[in-house]
């Protein structure tokens, strides 16, 4: 190939990377604005009780009284039993997770952390918590259901709504429930599926006798909260209060059901640790006020850039730009809740995005005033600037780290947003400015009529 | 080169900014918020606030021990007049009583927030906060003297690490010193915020430092030349080493790299200000406080890269060169 052909490929690859690069960003840009816009978007921006209002409430367990070993399942039931509760106050999206303190605190605590958008007054949510369940067995009166299913008036005229009759039997009576698998291989077993052993106290196996001699053929009900959890058939009186719950349970069913049996009750005893509630109007404030800054500041840091760096400038509003789009399209993809803090710290993060670029167009000031064309000097800038950039960021990325692991989930989300914030700066810096840079024309400082369109500052 | 060799002046600014800073948190001392000693927070917002006094009238009839509390007046973000009381940790029941007496007050009274910390939870954040900041600080300290490891002459790698951690200490007492003055001002407390603050004032402090060091580094590998010279290995045997010899004297090489570096922390940090003080007049109530400490911060930073972390180099150099004159005379005698 001929120097001049050559030369002529070397642009359009050039030119085709650069556009490939505005292209990739016009597309993310695109994506981001519509799952922000729209209702239904499979990935919109997660908001944080301090910016949509809300409730959010620790409980403390107290888990003294148990085995280390038991802890984590136990605060698992916990949460079952939490979230069975929080669901039916019909708050939309009610999120509910454990969290240990870390390792700072001499004992870990056992936290259970309970979040209910829109909730402002705390006191019914913080009263259904701390009920304590009921735990029910109850006959299913086959004439009543008859009656049910066969009737069309209102069923208020029959004096029942539900076919179950009150046995007395509850979870007052019970001992404890066991997942049992099958055991066909010891020859004795007939189960062919995995069911649950259930023991009663001593009064309530005597309650549960006569019950089952009583009802043999019957179907028994068993309720938690209110909830059928299941209607096992009784085949034969059983003595010695123990009863077996057959059925066509899976491992997994059995397990939940057996832990849903044992800890009727709280597992384990909670009281309230921490409650913060934010009006919803009053989020939404914040919130806009927090867009404001963002997009005020980022202007002011976008003119200055332009106005001191003039070309080198603009193609850094536009690795900016970038940076935006790829740092609000992370907040969609990945689990960030976007709360006050972490806005604050993106707000943050524009101002010091810039850094990288800066360090290179000074480096690349340099050599540019001494005699190299811009393309040259632009390679050369990002080569020599790369050792900075490197031990500069790798520190602020480690302090990111620590704090995230560290921090509660306020302290994580800012944690979140000011390491993903220095390495995506980076990244658009090494990527985006590099390969507009490379792609304009090369000018020379000297010769070249608009050559100080790559110089900066006001000298010369 | 001018602040090489005005170095004293700007090490005995940095020293008296650092004195200063800590007589100031000493004296008027930090306000700890209800994140790291427990306790309740509530913001009622009213179209009509009521009178303070009457507020205080209310709360003292209730038969809550409430105990020492603090009453301020506020307004909340939507720009409405507020109250902002600060009490123990409240249980929900007493929750309940204190948001009636507050709304029961004045034109169309709400509680806008309510926040409550169990004591547990404000000793455990204390820790964390004090943990973090160490481990931050221990990990910054590591990653620069490795990052400096070839270095070595004429000042070893861990005295980069050192210096950085001085800066350091210098970029957050001054933060700190401004909560303390807000603190009395405007009644700002230390909350988990600040900490995150002042953690983002270590991560742009090291920054700033480095990319200063980073160009002495690479000055002091350009200004030497290699010469041979002839020594004894341990068997007697003679064998041919490379020893640098530098061509510019250290003080030099380290103004040079801050006239070179000084446009890029200038622009850096008047961006990173932009941005802040955006965040400041523009921004919500909650983070005006840690958009004000982190200016704070930057400036410091700034100011410490430049005036107080390289001068430094340059005297530790001076001291280890006159040490090993000293020694080498002593040889000779």
């Amino acid at each position: 190939m001929s120097e001049p052909a050559k030369a002529s490929s070397e642009r359009i690859i050039r030119t085709f990377r650069a556009l490939f690069m505005l292209a990739i960003g016009a597309a993310l840009a695109w994506f981001v604005y519509t799952n922000a816009t729209q209702p239904d978007a499979n990935y919109p921006f997660k908001l944080g009780l301090d910016l949509a209002g809300g409730a959010h409430l620790v409980y403390e367990a107290d888990t003294s009284a148990v085995e280390p070993m038991e802890v984590d399942e136990l605060m698992g039931v916990l949460r079952d039993v939490i979230e069975r509760r929080v669901n039916l106050f019909g708050v939309s999206e009610p999120v509910v997770y454990v969290e240990e303190s870390s390792f700072v605190t001499d004992e870990p605590i056992q936290r259970l952390v309970v979040e209910l958008p829109g909730v402002t007054d705390v006191s019914q949510a913080v009263n259904e918590i701390g009920r304590t369940p009921l735990l029910e067995f109850k006959l299913l009166d086959q004439e009543r259901a008859a009656q049910l299913a066969s009737t069309t008036i209102a069923t208020s005229t029959l004096g029942f709504s539900d076919p179950y009759v009150d046995t007395g039997l509850t979870g007052r009576y019970f001992e404890r429930a066991d997942p049992m698998l099958p055991q066909n291989s010891q020859g004795g077993g007939f189960e062919s599926s995995p069911y649950l052993n259930i023991t009663f106290s001593n009064e309530g196996g005597d309650l549960f006798e006569a019950l089952t001699r009583e009802n043999v053929g019957e179907q028994l009900a068993i309720f938690l909260d209110g909830e059928l959890l299941s209607a096992p058939t009784i085949n034969e009186p059983i003595p010695g209060g123990t009863a077996m719950i057959t059925g066509n349970f899976t491992a997994e069913e059995v397990r939940n059901l057996s832990e849903n049996l044992n800890f009727g009750a709280l597992p384990l005893p909670i009281t309230l640790a921490s409650t913060q509630t934010v009006g919803a109007t009053l989020g939404a404030q914040v919130l806009e006020h927090g867009i404001a800054a963002g997009i005020i500041g980022f202007a002011l840091v976008l003119a200055f850039m332009v106005l001191w760096y003039r070309v080198p400038g603009v193609v850094a509003m536009i690795a900016l730009l970038f940076y935006v789009v790829v740092m609000l399209a992370l907040f969609q993809f990945m689990p960030v809740v976007l709360t006050a803090a972490g806005l604050a710290g993106f707000v943050l993060s524009l101002g010091m995005a810039v850094d990288a670029n800066v360090l290179v167009f000074e480096r690349m000031k340099e050599e540019y005033r001494s005699g190299k064309d811009s393309r040259e000097a632009a390679r050369d800038g990002f080569t020599r600037a790369w050792s900075a950039i490197r031990d500069g960021n790798f520190t602020s990325i480690l302090s990111a780290i620590i704090l995230f692991w560290f921090g509660t989930s306020i302290v994580k989300g800012f944690a979140l947003v000011f390491g993903l914030g220095v390495i995506i700066s980076m990244l658009t810096a090494l990527t985006v400015t590099r390969t507009l840079l490379i792609a304009l024309p090369a000018l020379s400082y000297q010769t070249d009529r608009w050559g100080w369109l790559y110089n900066s500052g006001s000298k010369k | 080169m001018q602040i090489i060799s005005h170095q004293h002046i700007f090490l005995g600014i940095a020293a008296a900014i650092m004195v200063v800073s800590i007589g100031i948190i000493a004296v008027l001392g930090l306000r700890l918020g209800i994140d790291f000693t427990g306790g309740s927070l509530t913001e009622a917002s009213y179209v009509e606030r009521p009178e303070k006094a009457a507020v205080e009238t209310a709360l003292d009839d209730l038969s809550l021990e409430l105990g020492a509390y603090s009453l301020r007046e506020s307004t909340n973000d939507a720009g409405q007049p507020a109250f902002n009381l600060r009490t123990r940790d409240l249980t929900e029941p007493e929750r309940q009583t204190v948001s009636a007496t507050l709304t029961g007050l004045g034109v169309d009274g709400a509680v806008t927030r309510f926040t409550s910390i169990g004591p547990t939870i404000g000793q455990e954040l204390r820790d964390k906060a004090v943990w973090a900041i160490g481990a931050v600080a221990a990990v910054i300290i590591l990653y620069v003297a490795w990052a400096f490891r070839g270095v070595g002459r004429p000042v070893g790698s861990w005295t980069y690490g050192g210096i950085t951690i001085l800066a350091l200490i210098h970029d957050v007492l001054v933060p700190t010193a401004v909560m303390a003055v807000l603190g009395v001002l405007i009644g700002a407390e230390v909350d988990v915020l600040f900490v995150m603050a002042l953690l983002a004032v270590l991560g742009y402090s090291v920054n700033d430092t480095i990319v200063v060091f980073d160009r002495v580094r690479e000055n002091l590998l350009k200004f030497r030349q290699e010469k041979k010279v002839m020594v004894k290995n341990e068997y007697g045997q003679p064998e041919e080493q490379i020893e640098y010899i530098p061509t510019k004297p250290f003080a030099e090489v380290v103004g040079l790299s801050i006239d070179q570096t000084i446009l890029r922390s200038i622009n850096t940090s008047l961006t990173t200000l932009f941005a802040l003080s955006a965040l400041y007049f523009l921004g919500g109530s909650v983070t005006q406080t840690f958009a004000l400490v982190l200016m704070a911060g930057v400036l410091a930073g700034t100011y410490s890269s430049i005036f107080f972390a390289n001068p430094l180099l340059v005297l530790l150099a001076e001291r280890n060169a006159q040490r090993a004159a000293a020694k080498d005379a002593a040889v000779v005698e």
